[in-house]
């Protein structure tokens, strides 16, 4: 995979819908002026997406998710933040494009899906009345038509009687039905690419096992590219083709989903999935803790981000940051200066 | 005692609940959030108690608590009937007693000083003074991984999740307490912090002899601490039984489903599990008999007249079902 970075500065190109890359990432970084001084949320992150094809990044809190979400989102404000690199969306640029300009894609082109369905929707305004409304505005479409759609929409992602639901207030639903309805939303415009952050954090592993299929299903049936963003690994195992392991901003570990698993090379990325808690482990197994905490991005240390909690550190890995490497799979690269042995004998 | 004792459990227990009934309100509002629950708790050991949100998993922590007022059924710690002590007694028992939650920052007093917190039970109970006090609040803090010297006159502002969690930990063994109620404990930690968190918290049962009750939502980190878990659906509960054998061959229909849903992070394993439709149904208004019965699959008449009762189906291993999955246990079919 080539890094070479292509940079578009303005939206010129028109989509080209024969590509097999949906979304094209390169170099991407987003910085927050704070008052502990520069931020980097998101450092110089790059990957490719193919149409319905679903990616997944995984990391810690505050390892920049939903900052790289929202930045491909376009929806981050203008003060204080400087977002540098390229994101191409369909051949058009979108780092650098006007409010404007973003408000012609979102929905159509690109929607997006948050943690908490409750700060995504109005809650004092009918589910429906919501719906209606991006329809409306996005598409549109009629106060009658919007209504119908939104009705088909609600059926769509599962809610039965969606005629009495579509006159709901978002706090009379639960979390499940709110984050169904957040999912109709974003499915309005029948965008070629829905960013999903942490779709089913905070609900029951059987509401989300509801949520995760209706996103399958949904992916196939409507020719959707996703980016699925979450912290638990579990959730990326099986619903993902391809994963991104991102640290203090940067991706240390990215390549197909179970490559990544079985034969990963970065420390942290076995660090994570080793500390994780299995259902198949015996009671009182003892979990291989990682020290220390995830670092905080406005004093990271110098090097190799995870340098301070890392077994295998160096004192290199104090100096210089390492940069991604391929591996010999396709398309799976890391970043460590002292990786783990490749296939290095049955995991555990 | 109207229910028996369960068989397989000796006369160890540390805590035992029998029908154990909580409900808010009254009328056409009463909400059955915990319905004839009853467990036992032996002395050392962790029971994990799992279960939906809203199903009744705090609520039934609170009630052992006394937080909340018990409606009806009986908790006996080490013997004693403490469902209607009052005043300096339930105040002794609740020394004994300990309740750890979720939320890490907001259950510590933000303006006092680690230190203080972590002592203030026993300034409470005027247990200790002056040097003999401050050196037990020291070799507390050290044992939940705090440095007393530099961190002991910090406020709780200044502390991560992690640290707040082990400062919550400190201060409920202050009392050295024989049972601690843990209430999602390390839901809202970092799955690396959440490692540390559910490692000390072994340590430190084993040092102290501690008893556990363990609240979760997440299945698999119940299933790492807990040497028996239970599983409530609505209030009611559905299963009871030691970790491995449930998690293995569940006999309620409820609890196949819910440990389907849980994510293993393994792509090898099954992508689609069988998914349980629809959500619970109102506590304001819960099904008659059985009240899984309006998404099982197995439900007849007589679960909706009939309201089973805990059964054993193994040794230790007691389900509430009229029709309980049929255990295979030698034939690995
Ligand atoms: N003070 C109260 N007044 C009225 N209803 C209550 C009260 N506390 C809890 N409930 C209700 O009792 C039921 C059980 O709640 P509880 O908090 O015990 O569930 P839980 O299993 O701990 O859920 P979660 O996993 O979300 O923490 C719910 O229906 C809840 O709405
Ligand atoms: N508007 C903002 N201003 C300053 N810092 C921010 C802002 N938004 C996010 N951050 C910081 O960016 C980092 C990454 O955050 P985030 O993307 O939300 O992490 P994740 O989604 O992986 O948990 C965090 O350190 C967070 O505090
Ligand atoms: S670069 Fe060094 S510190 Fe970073 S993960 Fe690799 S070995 Fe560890
Ligand atoms: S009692 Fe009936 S409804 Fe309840 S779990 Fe068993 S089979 Fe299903
Ligand atoms: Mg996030
Ligand atoms: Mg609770």
């Amino acid at each position: 995979m080539s890094a070479t970075p292509e940079r578009t500065t303005s939206a010129t190109t028109a989509p080209v819908a024969s590509e097999p890359v949906l979304l094209s990432v390169r170099d991407l970084t987003t910085t927050f002026a704070t008052n502990a001084g520069p931020l980097r949320a998101v450092d110089g992150v790059s990957f490719d997406l193919g149409r319905e094809e679903v990616l997944g990044v995984v990391g810690e809190s505050g390892s920049g998710k939903t900052v790289l979400s929202r930045t491909i989102m376009g929806l981050l404000a203008r003060s204080r933040v400087t977002v540098s690199g390229s994101v191409r969306l369909d051949g058009v640029e979108i780092v650098g494009a006007s409010e404007n300009a973003m408000r012609q894609l979102w929905s159509t082109r690109v929607a997006m899906v948050f943690q908490d369905p409750m700060t995504s929707l109005n809650p004092v305004m009918r589910v429906g009345h919501q719906i209606d409304e991006v329809l409306r505005v996005r598409l549109g479409l009629s106060r009658t038509a919007a209504r119908a759609r939104s009705l088909e929409l609600l059926s769509l992602v599962g809610i039965p009687s969606p005629a009495e639901r579509y006159r709901a207030y978002p706090g009379q639903l639960s979390g499940g039905m709110r984050q169904r309805v957040v999912i109709a939303i974003a499915l309005a415009g029948a965008p070629a690419l829905l960013l999903a952050d942490e779709p089913t954090t905070g609900l029951d592993v059987t509401i989300q096992a509801q949520i995760l299929n209706l996103l399958d299903d949904l992916t196939a049936r409507l020719h959707m590219s996703v980016v699925l963003v979450t912290h638990d690994l579990g959730v990326v195992a099986t619903r993902t083709s391809r994963i991104m392991v991102m640290y203090a901003g940067r991706v240390v570990e990215s390549g197909p989903t179970a490559d990544v698993f079985a034969d990963h090379r970065m420390p942290y990325t076995r660090a994570l999935l080793e500390c994780s808690p299995r259902v198949s482990n015996a009671p009182h197994t003892r979990l291989a803790a990682i020290p220390g905490r995830p670092p905080n991005l406005a004093a990271l240390p110098a090097g190799c981000s995870f340098a301070p909690r890392c077994a295998y550190a160096t004192e290199r890995c104090h100096r210089e940051v390492p940069a991604l490497v391929e591996t010999t799979t396709p398309g799976h690269q890391y970043a460590c200066w002292n990786p783990l042995p490749a296939r290095g004998g049955p995991r555990p | 005692m109207t229910t028996p004792a369960p068989a397989g459990v000796g006369p160890a227990a540390l805590l035992s609940v029998r029908d154990l009934t909580v409900t808010f309100g009254r009328g056409a509002h009463a909400v059955s959030a915990v319905d004839a629950v009853s467990f036992d708790i032996v002395a050392g050991e962790t029971l994990g108690l799992v279960g939906e949100s809203g199903c009744g998993k705090s609520t039934t922590g609170r009630a052992l608590m006394r937080i909340v007022t018990p409606t009806a059924g009986t908790v006996e710690l080490d013997g004693v009937d403490i469902t209607h002590q009052r005043g300096r007694a339930l105040r002794r028992t609740r020394t004994r007693m300990q309740m750890i939650f979720q939320d890490p920052i907001s259950s510590l007093n933000p303006r006092r000083r680690v230190r203080d917190i972590v002592a203030e039970p026993l300034d409470c109970w005027r247990q200790m003074r002056g040097p003999e006090r401050d050196a037990f609040i020291d070799d507390l803090l050290l044992k939940v991984g705090i440095d007393p010297l530099t961190h002991g006159d910090r406020y709780p502002r200044s502390f991560s999740g992690g640290q707040c969690q082990r400062i919550s930990i400190a201060r409920s063994l202050a009392m050295r307490p024989q049972l601690l109620i843990c209430d999602e404990m390390v839901s809202a930690l970092d799955v690396s912090v959440q490692a540390q968190i559910l490692n000390l918290l072994e340590d430190l049962k084993a040092q102290y002899g501690l008893t556990l009750l363990f609240i979760a939502h997440d299945l698999a980190v119940v299933k790492n601490v807990s040497d028996r878990v239970a599983v409530m659906y609505l209030g009611r509960l559905c299963e009871i039984g030691p970790s491995t054998t449930l998690y293995e061959s569940p006999a309620h229909p409820y609890t196949t489903y819910l440990l389907g849903a849980a994510l293993e992070a393994d792509p090898t394993s099954r992508a689609r599990p069988d998914v349980l439709e629809g959500e619970p149904p109102s506590p304001l208004n819960p099904p008659s008999g059985c009240r899984f019965r309006t998404r099982c699959p197995r439900a007849s008449d007589r679960c909706a007249s009939e309201t089973p009762a805990l059964r054993e189906v193994a040794p230790g291993h007691r389900v509430a079902c009229h029709f309980p999955l049929v255990r295979v246990v030698d034939d690995g079919a």
